[in-house]
């Protein structure tokens, strides 16, 4: 309906959106799980929701899995010598 | 168990960790690795976003993309204590880059531009029942648009006012707002979060509850 699409745009889904640094905090293991092609809808809804709602946030969500499947697997250093 | 909740790293984001916090030449050269993976993050992001940025913003990315990197790899050394194990530890340290190179590039591309909501133009209250915006093309539902108009003049602080009109009518970006207001970009969130669900309280009570449930 359109008039809920308005209402959408202009108020979000206010009452289940944690903010920016709550899923900020979340961001990480949102990424991997999407990267897996695990179901991130149904594990990470309220991140979902705060995506939904923040233009800002979604925008760097997407740069993120983007870069990070652009630059493809990324090797650990090495273990330190343990004799310094 | 929570999805994001504290857990063991995976053995290859032990590796980083040992390094980063280790003694010696190796945890400089870990920090360097990292560094480079962070600056070619930032340049992905960056060129990702190059068809909207400005012109005169493109000579400029070099610079913004070290600064990000620079000051990413700081946030990640400062905050390696808080690193929980729920995601690897790249993608952990990655998005600290993108939060910088994003807010450098929305703020630079901001620069100089105006923004009515926060100089007090008055027609900026107007654009509710103009529907400028392309959010608010159907003029059908100018009843519910006036509605909401006026619970945002009589329901929310000045503070909320404006960044709901800076960031709903004019498109404003959070990040411009934290910078302009001199706040954070959680903080604004925080302020329009509460707008919404003021003006969504405002519209259930005039008999909207249906549409805003």
């Amino acid at each position: 309906m359109k008039r809920d699409r308005i209402l959408r745009a202009l108020l979000g889904d206010a009452a289940h959106d944690p903010g920016c640094e709550e899923t900020f905090a979340a961001l990480g293991a949102y990424v991997d799980a999407a990267l897996r092609g695990e179901n991130v809808a149904e594990r990470y809804a309220r991140v979902v929701t705060h995506l939904e709602n923040c233009p800002g946030c979604r925008e760097d969500t997407e740069g993120l899995l983007a870069a990070l499947r652009a630059i493809g697997p990324i090797a650990p250093p090495e273990p330190p010598n343990p004799t310094g | 168990m929570h999805p994001d909740a504290p857990r063991s790293p995976d053995p290859e984001s032990e590796r980083w960790l040992g390094a980063l916090t280790c003694e010696g030449p190796a945890r400089e050269g870990a920090a360097r690795r990292l560094h480079d993976l962070l600056l070619r993050v930032a340049y992905a992001e960056a060129h990702r976003r190059r068809h909207r940025l400005p012109e005169s913003l493109l000579e400029e990315l070099d610079d913004l993309c070290t600064q990000a990197a620079s000051d990413a790899l700081m946030a990640v050394r400062r905050k390696l204590g808080e690193y929980s194990g729920a995601a690897r530890f790249t993608t952990w340290a990655c998005k600290f880059v993108i939060l910088e190179i994003s807010s450098r590039l929305r703020v630079r591309a901001w620069k100089g531009r105006p923004v009515a909501s926060l100089d007090g133009d008055e027609r900026v209250k107007e654009r509710l029942a103009d529907s400028a915006p392309s959010a608010l093309q159907a003029i059908e539902h100018r009843e519910l648009l006036a509605a909401l108009a006026r619970a945002v003049r009589e329901e929310l602080t000045e503070r909320q006012r404006v960044v709901f009109r800076a960031a709903v009518l004019e498109e404003v970006p959070i990040d411009v707002l934290a910078e302009r207001l001199r706040s954070s970009r959680g903080a604004v969130y925080k302020v329009l979060h509460d707008a919404r669900r003021k003006l969504r309280e405002a519209l259930s009570r005039a008999g909207y509850a249906e549409n805003v449930a």
